[in-house]
C-alpha cells in the first residue's frame, strides 16, 4: 500500500470530522468510533507523504459523524466516507484516496463525456457495511 | 463504492458518500437498507449491489432525476 500511495500524482488530504460530541449507540458503547477512525486515517497517512491528514470537530459540509472527507490537492471534490471505515470498507477509503491521487480520472472517455452534460446535481450515497 | 467516488471525481456536480449502515441504523432503516452496496441518489433509494461502470452512468442519468 505504500508503494500505490508513494505512486500518487497529486497529494490527498484526509479531513477527519468528529462531530459535536461522541453519540454513544445502542450496545455500542465501548467503541470509540471517532477515536478509531482518526487512529485508522493516521496510520494511512504514515504509509507516504502523498497522503496528509487533520482531524476538527465540525467542519462545514458534513451530515454527520464520525466522517472522511477525501480531498484532492486539499480542494472538496465531494467524497466523503460516514462512519468508520473498518474491515472490508477500509478498501473503500483506501481505494478512494488512490482514486483522489490521479490527476486525470479514471471513468472511461464515454462516461466522462456523458457526465460533462450532466446539468444538474447528484448526491450519490453508497450504503455499505464492514462484513 | 469506487465507482461513485471516481463519478464525483470526473463531475463537479456529482458528490459521492460512503454511509456505514450499521453505524446509522435510523438513516440506514429510513433508504430500506437489507442488502449492500445500497445506492441512494438525491435521497431516494435506487438499487443493490454492483454494476458495471456503463450501467451506473445510465441509471443515475437516468431522466427520472431531473
Amino acid at each position: 500500500m505504500r508503494g500505490l500511495f508513494d505512486a500518487l500524482e497529486r497529494p490527498v488530504e484526509l479531513l477527519v470530522a468528529l462531530g459535536p460530541e461522541e453519540t454513544p449507540l445502542p450496545g455500542a458503547r465501548d467503541v470509540d468510533f471517532g477515536g478509531e477512525t482518526v487512529r485508522i486515517v493516521e496510520e494511512l497517512a504514515a504509509l507516504s507523504a502523498n497522503v496528509s491528514f487533520r482531524v476538527e470537530d465540525e467542519p462545514a459540509g458534513f451530515d454527520r459523524y464520525p466522517a472522511v472527507a477525501l480531498l484532492p490537492a486539499g480542494e472538496d471534490a465531494g467524497l466523503r466516507y460516514y462512519g468508520l471505515p473498518w474491515g472490508y470498507e477500509l478498501g473503500s477509503l483506501v481505494g478512494g484516496v488512490l482514486e483522489a491521487g490521479r490527476r486525470e480520472p479514471s471513468l472511461s472517455d464515454e462516461s466522462r463525456a456523458r457526465l460533462d452534460s450532466l446539468e444538474r446535481e447528484l448526491e450519490i450515497d453508497v450504503f455499505v457495511t464492514p462484513t | 463504492m469506487l465507482l461513485a467516488y471516481k463519478t464525483a471525481l470526473a463531475s463537479p456536480r456529482v458528490t459521492a458518500a460512503a454511509i456505514e449502515a450499521t453505524e446509522f441504523p435510523q438513516l440506514a432503516d429510513a433508504m430500506d437498507v437489507w442488502a449492500v452496496p445500497r445506492i441512494v441518489v438525491n435521497g431516494v433509494p435506487q438499487w443493490d449491489g454492483s454494476v458495471p461502470e456503463r450501467v451506473f452512468l445510465d441509471r443515475i442519468l437516468a431522466p427520472s432525476f431531473e
